[in-house]
């Protein structure tokens, strides 16, 4: 049940390499074009997607539905052949549409330029010059379409297990040796991760489920799915056709239990452990209702954690089809996953607030996370609890720190602690001095300006070079200070209005 | 230049600057232009001289967007490097603006029987044409994606120009796209002329980046308000230099778009997007309508049409008319929207649990006991 995507040039050898593997792992390969062809044949405008990223046209909110909904596709496909016995994907980022499957082998297949045109020439038939500026241009346009619709660059070697040059090695031999690399610890299947697919396919069927839907079509959701546990929030102006949500979720098997939730944006909140008596949780809880947003949770498993308690074993040669030891579950990890790590408690007090959200169980300590936060964007502010308890105080609040800066380059949103929640985001009596203190020096900015409006404009308006330098420099400091101290007041006041 | 450039303010025009400013801010954080294209010809209706009201506008862009500015590039939706190429020509087209403002402010008054008619007739007329053609697009825009015709902006542009490749191309990483120099150069020239002379450069800024360089609309708008800080500092350089920047007026309207900037920014999140685009270029088109009224009262003052002098209260009534109305209507559209988004949020029930899971609810608590 091993999942490989190989990530390829157009009219390199990646193809060939991937059918190699496929054959000597006796998993199924599938190239993205199979994939293309079939989500076209579902009713998804894939062609129509791909002109208007490369195109850099206006992309509107049903073409950002369509993009998710490919993905969601495109999710649900690996998903399906890989819990069917294993799968060798070749296309553009496909381990890109599987987050938090750590065990995924993404290989990059690189081949030197000028077989390339070769092969574009005999098989095109075409002379050299336009074979290859043709390959720069759909290289080009490749780039574009992976920064877009992945958010990432697709030439940067970090994005890969290995990248493999054809330059100096066969094909043949290139498939062997990924072969045994394929046989790593670090590509097994665990039970987390097994756990994680069935996740990842239940929560990209409820997605397709939704955009198929008449009477869902246009609401932009966000879906996840925890132990057959869905969890799905919309926007407020699409409240109407979403009350046709859980009937459409009622279809697809599996589903156990739904939380439906309404929420204009996201807040992720990270810890080990969760405790809904917590002040910071209900400062979280506050600033959700201020902002009209979900929480979602993640408990983070650290790696040490992991390794102890998802142990594979690893497989013989040729036995790369039964990889995974899906079957050798230790009962002690499940007891402890069963305990809840307080995720329950939390859950249910956040759905009598109206603000579920997703929650999810990450393994793989900080380098899943931050990998899950990178991908997905839509969160408007990231928490990060009590994380690193195992370690003594001093050693926690460095990792911690740590763990806040890096997860800070991955989001496009604040990533604070949860120390910071109210003094950043609550309206607490510092806030009304700091209010006041803006308020009376906005209003003696006014007074003194409007009590010397004649001297003021006549500085302003005198002809003597020195002078207009002085009044430029008073221009100059003036303006961005009275914008800073009635922007600060305005904004202290919308924040009491809850109004941000 | 002296004080006779400046008018006076009395408690009820101070009053009517605030107005205009919350109306300008709400706009601003609704539309994410500057707002100048309400608050600048609402100065002019109050009296106070076309280029002054420019000056003063053009100070108060600068410090919000100095303010502004900071939240688009922690989100990473500036592309630094293409803002400050733009600079080097749009620094210039201000300067063109300003001399060509002074031009007009001094010399176009030789005819004139009231004080900076000329300069006042040169905005309202570059005001007129450049954003009929901006509203109308939009309306344009509106009725093709309606019709499900063309989703997006055309690319003939930027197709055109990567074809024939003006060399040196410039590569700008955020943006992810190549420009040749000149095309750049062209365009900043272009965006910092009109900032400087109606103070509405973002509306030829984002469409530049969108239309001819091919950059995604985050991005363009990102780069434009970063790019805005700039042209506003050296906007207000230059129009202090020439003693045309009434700092009053600056401060007053930031009273007013400061607060409004928030309620705007908010309507977005509760607003169709569709309904945005709507009311932005009917609102546009309104305060075009509203400064093509007001022109032949600037053509008579100029001696150019012979009509009575005392027609010119109608038409400068019935331009203050329009666009307060047009303010006022988009406004009160969008504070409704706001407002019932607010009191709704209140009342709501955010978490609906199905009757499959009749379950939601006690799944969980199950794992919990």
């Amino acid at each position: 049940m091993q999942i490989i995507c190989i990530s390829r040039f157009s009219y390199g050898y990646g193809k060939e390499l991937a059918e190699k593997l496929a054959d000597k792992l006796g998993y199924q390969s599938l190239a993205r074009e199979e994939l293309v062809d079939k989500a076209t044949e579902h009713g998804i405008p894939v062609g129509k997607l791909e002109t208007a990223i490369v195109k850099r046209q206006l992309f509107t909110e049903e073409l950002g539905i369509e993009t998710d909904r490919f993905k969601a596709f495109m999710t649900a496909s690996l998903c399906e052949q890989a819990l069917k016995g294993g799968i060798v994907y070749h296309g553009r980022g496909g381990h890109l549409v599987l987050p938090g499957l750590i065990h995924v082998l993404r290989i990059r297949a690189i081949a030197n330029l000028e077989d390339r045109i070769k092969m574009v020439m005999q098989r095109m038939n075409i002379a050299r010059k336009q074979a290859k500026q043709y390959i720069e241009q759909v290289d080009e346009d490749r780039r574009k379409y992976s920064r877009f619709f992945y958010n990432v660059d697709c030439d940067d070697p970090s994005h890969y297990d290995i990248v493999i040059n054809a330059a100096h090695l066969a094909v043949d031999n290139s498939a062997s040796a990924l072969m045994h690399l394929a046989q790593l610890p670090e590509f097994q299947l665990t039970p987390a991760l097994n756990q994680k697919i069935h996740d990842l396919l239940l929560e990209s069927k409820c997605r397709l489920a939704i955009y198929q839907d008449e009477r869902t079509r246009g609401v932009k959701v966000t879906v996840s799915a925890e132990k057959e546990n869905v969890s799905i929030t919309y926007i407020p102006r699409h409240g109407k056709k979403a009350e046709a949500i859980p009937s459409v979720i009622e279809r697809i098997d599996g589903v156990k239990s739904l939380i439906c939730t309404v929420a204009t944006t996201n807040i992720l909140y990270i810890q080990e452990q969760f405790n809904p008596e917590l002040p910071s949780f209900q400062h979280l809880v506050e600033i959700a209702a201020k902002w009209n947003a979900s929480v979602g949770l993640i408990r983070l498993v650290q790696d040490d954690i992991e390794k102890e308690t998802n142990e594979v074993i690893s497989p013989e040669f040729n036995t790369a089809k039964d990889v995974g030891g899906i079957l050798d579950d230790e009962p002690a990890v499940e007891r402890k996953e069963e305990s809840g790590y307080g995720m329950p408690e939390t859950i249910n007090k956040l759905i009598q607030a109206g603000r579920a959200g997703a929650c999810q169980t990450i393994h793989g300590g900080m380098k899943s996370l931050a990998n899950k936060i990178k991908q997905e964007q839509n969160y408007s502010l990231v928490v990060v609890g009590d994380v690193f308890t195992s370690y003594n105080n001093l050693i926690r609040k460095r990792l911690k720190r740590d763990m806040i800066s890096t997860l800070s380059d991955q989001a496009s949103a604040p990533v604070i602690s949860t120390d910071e929640i109210e003094e950043q985001y609550l309206f607490r009596p510092k806030q009304w001095i700091m209010t006041v203190v803006y308020a009376l020096l906005s209003s003696l900015m006014l007074f003194l300006v409007f009590t010397n409006q004649h001297e003021i404009l006549e500085f302003l308006s005198q002809s003597e070079d020195w002078n207009r330098v002085l009044a430029i420099i008073a221009v100059t400091i003036f303006a961005p200070l009275a914008a800073y101290l009635i922007g600060e007041f305005s904004h202290n006041i919308m924040k009491f209005l809850k109004l941000e | 230049m002296g004080l006779e450039n400046f008018t006076e303010i009395t408690w009820t025009m101070a009053a009517q600057v605030v107005v205009l400013g919350f109306i300008g801010g709400v706009l601003s954080g609704f539309i994410g232009s500057g707002g100048a294209f309400f608050m600048t010809p609402g100065m002019m209706n109050l009296g106070v001289l076309g280029p002054v009201a420019v000056a003063s506008n053009i100070t108060h862009k600068f410090g919000k967007a100095m303010v502004g500015s900071r939240r688009h590039a922690d989100l990473g939706n500036v592309d630094k490097k293409l803002s400050l190429f733009m600079l080097i020509t749009a620094a210039i087209g201000i300067r063109i603006a300003v001399t060509v403002m002074e031009f007009f402010f001094e010399k176009g008054d030789e005819h004139s029987t009231t004080r900076g008619a000329g300069a006042d007739l040169y905005i309202s007329i570059v005001f007129v044409v450049i954003l009929s053609v901006v509203s109308i697009a939009m309306l344009r825009d509106i009725i093709k994606s309606r019709k499900n015709q063309e989703k997006g902006p055309s690319t003939k542009i930027v197709d055109f120009l990567n074809r024939i490749k003006l060399h040196p191309m410039i590569y700008f990483p955020v943006a992810d796209v190549r420009v040749s120099l000149w095309v750049i150069l062209i365009c900043g020239l272009a965006t910092g002329y009109l900032a400087g002379t109606i103070g509405v450069g973002g509306f030829v800024g984002v469409p530049v980046m969108i239309y001819v360089f091919g950059v995604s609309a985050t991005v363009a708008a990102g780069s434009e308000l970063y790019l805005a800080m700039f042209m506003g500092a050296f906007g207000a350089i230059n129009y202090a230099l020439v003693g045309l920047v009434d700092i009053r007026l600056t401060l007053l309207l930031f009273t007013g778009s400061l607060f409004g900037i928030f309620i705007g920014a908010y309507g977005t999140k509760v607003v169709n997007e569709v309904l945005i685009r709507l009311v932005t270029s009917l609102i546009i088109l309104l305060c075009v309508i509203s400064r093509l009224i007001a022109i032949p009262a600037y053509l008579q003052e100029l001696g150019y049409l012979k009509i009575s002098p005392d027609h010119n209260e109608y038409f400068n009534s019935a331009s203050k008319f329009l666009l307060y109305l047009s303010g006022i209507t988009g406004v009160l559209l969008i504070l409704y929207n706001v407002f019932k988004a607010y009191f709704q949020r209140k009342k709501i029930q955010a978490s609906l649990i199905t009757d499959m899971p009749q379950t939601a609810v006690r799944e969980f608590s199950g794992k919990a006991t």
